[in-house]
């Protein structure tokens, strides 16, 4: 540990703050989601003549809510992939 | 893991041809092959994803014509279906010893950014042929203080709609990638057949949101969408009056958000 230089660091940082990002990405949409499911059975179990409506909205909410977990996952591809910060301290490599 | 993205297979011209359009020339020509073939061999299959899409559509789009927006959801609902699944084909030999790999094409972003790009042009076609332009410019800007608020808004979700479509293939086809690496046997088939589950969805919910933006471009004064919500509507009954032409002229400023 004690010849670490600095790409070794932000190597460290990416992967500990992916981790924790995807973590979080991925259990908040995960947990709304859930509850939006729930309401709409518990909907579609009061009435099931509106089954065919609430299914198509629960999918479209769901998809709109799932796009944040998504994003997390994006910012965290770039991060891994094609990380800016490294590339202005090792250029070209 | 690079072979993973998307690679320059050759150039013509000094443009960079990737593998992801190659792949979507090649499903081009099965998808009109298959459309072919059926349309001799079993027509009744080719009617059942047409009532399926006008399902989709009619939910969405109620009261306005289906068949005006018909085909362009139903070919955007093929192309994204067999955009997201094309990756389940094999790898094959080209002469000369080089591999022409088969991937997904909606797993290049350009491809996704295509997509939303059209359906953001044709949000306003739509909505300028129902209302006319002045009609329809004078709803986008009912509120002239809400403008930028709107612009914002139709930028934003056309970004999202990309963004969307991409980061689910690419996420799903990473987890495929990665249980393969680990071990290649039977086991990454489960893995491919959720791959194949999420693509089909995308396509779905990639046409439902397309329906769902052209219908807040047709939006009129008048018919907010509590009254639409409110209407009987029984799943999967089509009342007749659906198919009712609406009266374009009728367009006064002033929408009823």
């Amino acid at each position: 540990m004690t010849d670490m230089d600095s790409g070794t660091l932000i190597t460290l940082v990416t992967i500990i703050g992916s981790t924790l990002g995807i973590v979080l990405g991925a259990l908040t949409p995960a947990i709304v989601e859930g509850r939006a499911v729930l309401k709409a059975l518990e909907g579609m179990t009061r009435q099931p003549e509106a089954a065919g409506d609430l299914r198509t909205t629960l999918l479209i909410s769901m998809a709109l809510l799932e796009s944040t977990a998504i994003y997390v996952l994006l910012v965290i591809l770039v991060l891994i992939f094609a990380n800016p910060v490294i590339d202005r301290f090792f250029p070209g490599g | 893991m690079d072979r993973f993205f998307p690679q320059v297979v050759f150039s013509i011209f000094g443009i960079e041809v990737r593998d992801t359009v190659v792949s979507t020339w090649l499903m081009m020509m099965i998808v009109i092959a298959l459309a072919i073939v059926i349309r001799r061999r079993r027509p009744t299959l080719l009617e059942m994803l047409l009532d399926f899409v006008v399902d989709l559509i009619s939910d969405l789009l109620g009261g306005y014509r289906i068949e005006r927006y018909l085909p362009f959801l139903g070919s955007l609902a093929v192309f994204v279906a067999f955009a997201n699944i094309l990756s389940i084909l094999p790898t094959i030999p080209l002469p000369g010893g080089t591999m022409l790999p088969i991937v997904a094409p909606s797993r290049d972003i350009n491809t996704p950014i295509a997509l939303a790009v059209v359906v953001f042009f044709s949000v306003h076609y739509y909505g300028m042929r129902q209302q006319g332009v002045l009609g329809y410019l004078k709803n986008l800007a009912s509120p002239i203080f809400l403008l930028p608020l709107e612009i914002v808004g139709q930028i934003s979700r056309t970004v999202s709609l990309a963004i969307r479509l991409f980061g689910n293939v690419l996420s799903t086809e990473l987890i495929v990638a990665v249980v393969f690496m680990l071990i290649p046997l039977i086991v990454p088939l489960p893995v491919i057949g959720l791959n194949l589950f999420t693509g089909l969805l995308q396509a779905y919910i990639f046409t439902a949101l397309a329906a769902v933006y052209i219908s807040t471009g047709l939006e009129e004064p008048g018919e907010s969408g509590i009254e639409k919500a409110a209407q009987p509507d029984s799943a999967g009954s089509r009342p007749p009056d659906r198919a009712a032409p609406v009266d374009a002229g009728s367009v006064t400023p002033g929408r009823v958000r």
